[in-house]
């Protein structure tokens, strides 16, 4: 159906461009060449986004089903790749220096983890609609996958990236549940991670643990880890209805508002389009993870569907939690904005998987 | 599905949280986010203006304002404020660690500029104002500083500026007074301290989050104070000062006709500008003196007037017809009221009221006392002014006391005896006036039947406050009344042996009456109160000597500044 294309194009359009003029509005204030062409280089990661979106709609998602092992073991091979030759910013490992960028695999290990699981519970047969977990024991229906994609996860944690090694962990879970994999199950997983967090909590690192009590009370350290979440909360809040207008936001110029073209990309947002502008954007997410959702709905393949499901679901995941620790009601953790955030392997990897899920509708018509 | 439609409705309830998020964070406590960050990025610089001049009758000024100029900084990196505090240093020669000090002791947070240095030169303030162009967080504050040209002259009229104390700004709050404000303490500096107060304007300026300084927003121009004229004359002011001066005690000079103070000299006095420029020893020094040179004399002490009270007797005797121009007592330096001997200062034999004012003889006043009774020359003496507060526009006045066999009765629950009636005829006992009050009666004769208001501020900013003093009022006495007293009080000075007789050949004729008050401790209280020309009369004088010995050093000091004024033309 072009219908379902045409619509995600138009939201992921409209979405990138309002990251591109937030990004502007934050760094055009600030002194220093790397902060004039940042805005420069997010249009063109979104103009190589757009391309790969419409390259990755055109191609069968099908083959996925038989490189899939091809991209969880390039996956595992790239952030295997940051422990060796990763370049480190801002106290962590995450970035594989490039020609004239540098790319994050967690992001794309995300992805790839998605089409793993989608490879893993369903058949390859289109005919056979049903789902193999059915069939599937406590063994391979949660521990044998778990351990697929806890490799990558635990490898995504000690970068340290806590925020996408958990994504990683919720998108799993979420889609156990959607694969009928029995209820008993799921919550024996889910006691059995809760059991030992406690003694989890030895192994986070300081500022790890500072985060998650400063997000308990933010006042303990207003000048330390605090810091971001009460300057985002008044970013937010100083926005009121309106907002104060482009390039009017004081938060995010004048540098009270730290990493506001990144993960406080919202908040730099939310400034100065208030409460009007960021209903609007969060109807327009809502939207098009409402649209992932109907597409994986009308998909007869189970592939594919439990392919859209996921990544309707790591959208959804991903914009919830950044925009609640913006807000102030998740702790802080490196979670970019989906299409707004500054930063190429975010962006290319949303419209990625944007091009499979658009790509999947449109297969479905093929059957 | 039915988990398909769970997790949908998952998601629903995800965006459900972020949009009443937003609800709360914009919507409900937005205005409150919208503050806090505008304290984030908005510093704002006062700026204040001069407080008002004070003027005398004349427009001429007693006090003004100079212009002093402070440094201030916008704090920001640490590192830079070293170098800056260097820089500044180098610049205006004042010592790095004077700076430093003066930089650690104001720093409040990293949002308030920091005062570094204060009442510098203006040649180095515009050396400075250079540097601002390289460091833009340098702030060159002209700050207008009280000047006083004259010293301590009327000191006690004036006033002095300080910081606000705590008791004044829990009062004075409402009224937009804040904490560290300099205010007024005595004097028009405190009454009428709402007109004289500048209006603070200043700049704001948008900083970014290290407190550098980023961009104007915008200029409110800070606003004068409003000037304040008074009715003392400065020349007749500084004559009084002149003579008084070494003196304990107050002179006060009077416009009969309109009430007007023309000018009020107190002693000892004090110098305001140490409270300017916070000499801590000295400030310490007026307040820990015995003598109390804070004290406005004139109006807030209360001192017993002695025979300057025999003219309301006099005129109560005359008025209820116990006396009249015939009648004579004689006076041979006693008289017995009951059972006491109440003596006089001299033997004076016969006495007709003339005389007896002339020569201030006391058993005159003890008959005449007795006849009219304790009760009538307490009416007596209100209807002059005496016993209440004048509603004088300087802050602290007292209003003298003036007892009655009924205030006797009812406050101390004791009997009222003949004695205390003569005690109360010479003006002696519980009696108290200001040396205003004892001036302000004078004003009656002088103007033959009218009480004043007594009053010293002519006009505030500009507008003429004189049509709507109170008018003087009427005291209803007979004409033949004034007459005899007013003659009674020339005969003082022209009679040879009239107790202010050397004031008599200067040229000007003047009329008073002296006055010697017994006090308990140390010597007595010396009064003159008067008025002159006799004819014409243009001015009530009142010299008050507090234990300045007889009403003759009085008369003496009244001499000096009477001479002083006729040789200034000013009469």
């Amino acid at each position: 159906m072009r219908n379902s294309f045409l619509r995600v194009l138009l939201l992921a359009l409209i979405i990138s461009s309002l990251g591109i003029l937030s990004i502007y509005s934050s760094t055009y204030q600030k002194e220093g060449a790397p902060w004039q062409d940042i805005y420069q280089r997010q249009i063109l990661w979104v103009l190589i986004g757009l391309a790969c979106f419409f390259i990755i709609s055109q191609l069968n998602y099908r083959r996925l089903w038989d490189v899939n092992y091809f991209i969880y073991g390039a996956a595992i091979f790239f952030l295997l790749l940051v422990f060796a030759l990763g370049i480190i910013r801002l106290g962590a490992q995450r970035w594989l220096r490039f020609a004239w960028f540098n790319f994050q695999p967690s992001e794309f290990a995300k992805l790839a983890v998605i089409i793993f699981m989608a490879r893993y519970f369903s058949r390859k047969s289109v005919d056979d609609i049903s789902l193999l977990s059915g069939k599937f024991g406590i063994f391979r229906g949660i521990i044998l996958p778990f351990i697929f994609v806890a490799v990558p996860m635990l490898l995504i944690i000690e970068q340290p990236d806590l925020g996408s090694g958990l994504m990683l962990l919720l998108v799993f879970v979420s889609l156990l549940y959607l694969t009928n994999v029995r209820l008993k199950y799921i919550f024996t997983f889910i006691f059995i991670l809760i059991l030992p967090l406690p003694f989890f909590w030895h192994f986070l690192r300081d500022y790890q643990k500072q985060r998650l009590l400063v997000f308990l009370n933010p006042n303990i350290d207003p000048l330390g880890a605090g810091y971001t979440v009460i300057q985002s909360r008044i970013a937010i809040g100083s926005g009121g209805l309106f907002g104060r207008g482009w390039l009017s936001g004081t938060q995010s110029q004048l540098y009270f508002l730290p990493e506001s073209h990144t993960d406080f990309i919202f908040a730099t947002f939310s400034e100065q389009w208030g409460f009007l502008g960021s209903a609007l954007l969060l109807l327009m997410y809502y939207l098009i993870i409402r649209q992932g959702f109907i597409i994986a709905q009308r998909t007869q393949d189970s592939f594919g569907r439990l392919l859209a499901y996921g990544i309707s679901l790591l959208l959804a995941l991903q914009v919830f939690i950044n925009i609640a620790m913006n807000m102030g009601l998740a702790p802080v953790v490196g979670l970019p904005l989906p299409l707004m955030s500054y930063g190429g392997s975010s962006v290319l990897v949303t419209f990625i998987a944007l091009g499979i899920l658009v790509n999947i509708d449109r297969t479905r018509s093929v059957f | 599905m039915e988990r398909k439609k769970i997790l949908k409705f998952a998601i629903i309830l995800m965006f459900g949280v972020l949009t009443a998020g937003l609800v709360n964070l914009d919507l409900l406590q937005g205005s409150k986010f919208r503050r806090l960050s505008d304290s984030n990025c908005i510093r704002l610089i006062a700026q204040s203006g001069a407080r008002g001049n004070i003027l005398d009758r004349n427009g001429d000024i007693i006090v003004d304002s100079k212009i002093s100029y402070d440094v201030l900084i916008l704090p920001q990196e640490l590192s830079r404020i070293d170098h800056i505090l260097g820089e500044v240093s180098r610049k205006s020669g004042i010592s790095l660690n004077e700076l430093k000090t003066a930089f650690q002791k104001n720093y409040f947070s990293s949002s308030i500029p920091v005062t570094i240095a204060s009442n510098i030169e203006l040649k180095k303030a515009i050396i400075l104002g250079e540097y601002k162009l390289e460091e833009p967080g340098i702030i060159i504050q002209p700050r207008p500083l009280r000047h006083y040209p004259y010293g301590a002259l009327a000191s006690h009229v004036i006033g002095y500026v300080n910081e606000i104390d705590r008791w004044r700004l829990t009062k004075l709050e409402d009224y937009g007074y804040k904490t560290k404000d300099i205010v007024g303490f005595g004097g028009v500096e405190e009454k009428y301290d709402y007109y004289l107060r500048q209006e603070e304007g200043g700049l704001s300026v948008e900083v970014n989050h290290r407190g550098k300084f980023m961009r104007v927003l915008g200029f409110e121009p800070p606003r004068n104070g409003k000037d304040i004229q008074l009715s003392l004359d400065l020349r007749i002011q500084k004559i009084a000062e002149e003579y008084l001066s070494g003196r304990k005690g107050s002179i006060i000079l009077m416009d009969p006709q309109s009430g007007e103070v023309l000018a009020l000299a107190n002693y000892p006095n004090f110098n305001p500008a140490v409270f300017v420029n916070k000499h801590t020893r000295l400030i310490a020094g007026l307040f820990n003196n015995p003598d109390s040179p804070l004290i406005n004399r004139a109006i807030s002490s209360s001192y017993p007037p002695a025979s300057v009270f025999k003219v309301a007797v006099a005129s109560a005797g005359l008025e209820l017809k116990k006396i009249n121009l015939s009648t004579s007592f004689l006076c041979r330096g006693y008289a017995m009221v009951g059972a006491r001997k109440f003596s006089c200062w001299d033997v004076h034999g016969s006495q007709d009221i003339i005389s007896a004012i002339a020569h201030s003889c006391d058993v005159f006043f003890y008959k005449t006392g007795l006849l009219l009774g304790a009760q009538n020359i307490h009416d007596y003496a209100l209807k002059l002014g005496l016993g209440k507060s004048l509603g004088f526009e300087l802050p602290y006045e007292t209003g003298g006391f003036i007892p009655s066999p009924l205030w006797r009765k009812m406050d101390k629950f004791r009997k009222w005896f003949d004695g205390d009636t003569a005690n109360l005829s010479i003006g002696q006992g519980d009696c108290l006036v200001t040396p205003l009050q004892a001036a302000n009666m004078m004003a009656v004769f002088a103007n033959a039947g009218y009480l004043p208001s007594p009053y010293i501020i002519k006009a505030v900013g500009g507008f003429d406050l004189s049509a709507r003093k109170k008018k003087l009022s009427r005291v209803a006495f007979k004409k033949s009344t004034f007459e005899i007293i007013g003659r009674g009080l020339r005969a003082v000075v022209s009679d040879a042996r009239g107790t202010g007789n050397v004031l008599s050949g200067l040229g000007v004729s003047v009329a008073g009456k002296t006055g010697t008050a017994e006090v308990s401790r140390g010597a007595t209280h010396a009064w003159f109160v008067g008025f002159f020309p006799y004819d014409k009369p243009k001015y009530v004088i009142c010299v008050f000597l507090e234990n300045g010995g007889p009403g003759h050093a009085a008369s003496v000091v009244a001499r000096q500044v009477i001479e002083a004024m006729n040789k200034q033309g000013l009469i």
